[in-house]
């Protein structure tokens, strides 16, 4: 029995643009569902239920950030958006409005690729915060609330063990400033981009081979932290 | 402006007042000395001082003020208005006169100053303009030749090309584009510092994050190099905008990259400095040129024989442009034993520290 295709829906209004996306979607077997507005693909996302969608967010019609609310008011599909460089806030608000992923134009095809399928496993096992996350010689048991490096214990405070099960929970993806504030230490604090700092610092201390050049607890400068557990 | 211009104007007038009052106190010393007439003389100079500097209104205002006072304090009968004699009507109008012709004259010759310095300023704009024309087009020309040549090629001659031939034409294409992309870029952002467009998105960031963010992100273009990074541990957060000091250090670290042999050591430091955090990106090659110190951080200037693979010369402007927004200073220096350091520093602010972790703990 095949596994039934999975279904991008691409919302972009340059023509050449959808027309490289979709000859390189469906070299890799996924169902292309095209756009050329936003007002379209905010509707096309619900007429055709794809399983993820990818944004421009320079539409000319809607606003990329809007047609992500309107997806995200009743559905938890991934969501990667597109951006230019000049669009770094306006990168972190579709972020924050829910977006999953993002990606700056100019890019090549296979930094694409490695988002849409970090983006599509993430939604077929949503984490339930019970997993264990193991990279390189580190492995920490979220349900037992045990880390161990070198199968030595380490000791991570409870606020350390709360950042890294939020990062891991998105595993691959991008997670926001705000985002990792407001759920680590509560909505008031999602301007405290300081404490992020020094908790990292001391998380990357305690996890990564050399701190100052981390492998897995990524800085997505301006935007956030990414983490991934893939040794590359 | 039009405030800056009416300040201007109440200051002739103040001016006016102030003048000739200072010309009374030493015209009433002088008094037993000299004849009223040359006490006159002396009131011309408030008139033409005021006359230089400010507006023709100040400068009239200064001559009424003037004859009164001369009127009242050097004129028998003393103290009073009344005019014996027609002649002091003539040194009245004769000091107008005076005044009015003087300011027409330093009014016309500050109109000749503005638009001197404005046409100066047109002719720097101008050859920024054509440096940036010439190179851009020269930087752009030969990317789009070689992707205008090598996809014509797929499309006509795709089917007879070898897999191996086609592959090498299309990664030249993808390569050339991410070149054309960093030329566009460039401008693009360069424009943006210049015109004010870039707001700055100051936040609290780790020095260390990000270098080490753009280590990762220049790996491939910092191969060829030994990098050693060498930060304190207990350096302090700083509050910038983030994306802009990545790509300021991230322009340092490619210029060092450009500029020196492979296999040479790239040092990227940081260290505080009493109010301000210093960061070098220190290289071991063949250092700069004596007069390159001053130069070097100018628009579309190019080292000796760089060429297009060496940048339009724009990313140490940007650089430069990047650090003084955030209110610090970049320079060059030559280090000891040869090589180059390019250092900026960023203005340090006190870092509020997160509460201890019991408090911020959920109940």
């Amino acid at each position: 029995m095949s596994e039934p295709r999975p279904a991008i829906l691409v919302v972009e209004d340059e023509p050449e643009i959808r027309r490289f996306l979709r000859s390189s979607l469906a070299a890799e077997g996924y169902r292309v569902v095209e756009a050329a507005g936003g007002e379209r693909g905010a509707i096309d996302a619900g007429t055709h239920k794809p399983d993820m969608a990818i944004v421009d967010l320079g539409l000319p019609d809607l606003d990329g950030v809007e047609v992500i609310r309107r997806i995200r008011a009743w559905s938890s599909m991934p969501i990667v958006v597109l951006s230019a460089r000049v669009q770094e806030r306006s990168k972190v608000e579709a972020l924050d409005a829910g977006a999953d992923d993002y990606i700056t134009k100019p890019f090549g095809v296979g930094e694409l690729l490695a988002r849409v399928r970090v983006a599509l496993r993430h939604a077929a096992r949503p984490s339930n915060g019970q997993e264990v996350l193991a990279f390189d010689d580190v492995t920490i048991d979220f349900g037992k609330r045990l880390a161990s490096r070198n199968r030595q214990k380490i000791h991570l405070t409870p606020l350390e063990f709360k950042l890294v099960a939020c990062l891991a929970k998105h595993l691959g993806l991008v997670v926001t400033h705000r985002q990792l504030l407001s759920q680590v230490w509560g909505p008031t604090h999602a301007e405290h981009t300081h404490y992020l700092r020094v908790y990292m610092k001391g998380l990357r201390e305690k996890l990564e081979a050399d701190p100052a050049r981390p492998k897995h607890l990524l800085t997505e400068t301006g935007v956030g932290y990414r983490l991934v557990a893939e040794n590359t | 402006m039009a405030a800056l211009r009416y300040s201007w104007r109440m200051k002739g007038y103040a001016w006016a007042v102030v003048a000739t009052a200072a010309c009374t106190v030493a015209g009433l010393a002088l008094r037993s000395h000299i004849d009223p007439v040359n006490i006159a003389m002396l009131y011309l100079l408030p008139v033409v001082v005021v006359a230089l500097r400010y507006n023709r209104g100040a400068a009239a205002a200064t001559a009424l003020l003037c004859v009164l006072a001369f009127d009242v304090l050097f004129v028998p009968p003393y103290l009073s208005f009344a005019v014996n004699d027609a002649q002091y009507l003539v040194t009245f109008v004769i000091m107008l006169a005076v005044g009015l012709v003087i300011s027409g004259l330093a009014e016309s010759a500050r109109r000749a100053g503005t638009a001197r310095a404005a046409a100066a300023l047109d002719a720097e704009t101008e050859r920024v303009r054509s440096a940036l024309l010439s190179s851009i087009s020269h930087d752009l020309r030969t990317p789009l030749a070689v992707m205008s040549g090598a996809s014509s090629s797929l499309v006509e001659n795709g089917e007879r090309l070898g897999a191996a031939e086609r592959r090498a034409l299309a990664e030249s294409i993808f390569q050339q584009s991410g070149a054309m992309a960093e030329v566009m870029g460039n401008v693009l952002q360069m424009t943006r510092l210049e015109t004010g467009a870039i707001t700055l998105q100051r936040d609290w960031t780790s020095l260390g994050e990000i270098a080490g963010s753009v280590l990762d992100r220049l790996a491939a273009r910092l191969a060829q190099h030994r990098v050693m990074l060498d930060l304190p541990a207990d350096l302090p957060l700083v509050r910038v905008d983030a994306t802009l000091i990545e790509q300021a250090l991230g322009n340092l670290l490619e210029n060092a990259a450009r500029h020196t042999p492979a296999g040479t050591l790239v040092r990227l430091r940081a260290a505080r400095r009493d109010a301000e955090l210093l960061v070098s990106v220190e290289d071991f090659g063949p250092g700069l040129e004596p007069a390159d110190f001053a130069r070097v951080f100018a628009k579309f200037h190019r080292g000796a024989g760089e060429n297009a693979a060496g940048g339009i010369g724009l990313g140490l402007s940007i650089c430069r442009a990047i650090v003084l927004l955030h209110q610090g200073s970049i320079w060059a220096e030559q280090l000891p034993g040869g090589g180059t350091a390019f250092r900026f520093t960023l203005p340090l602010e006190q870092a509020p520290s997160p509460p201890a972790e019991e408090t911020a703990q959920e109940p």
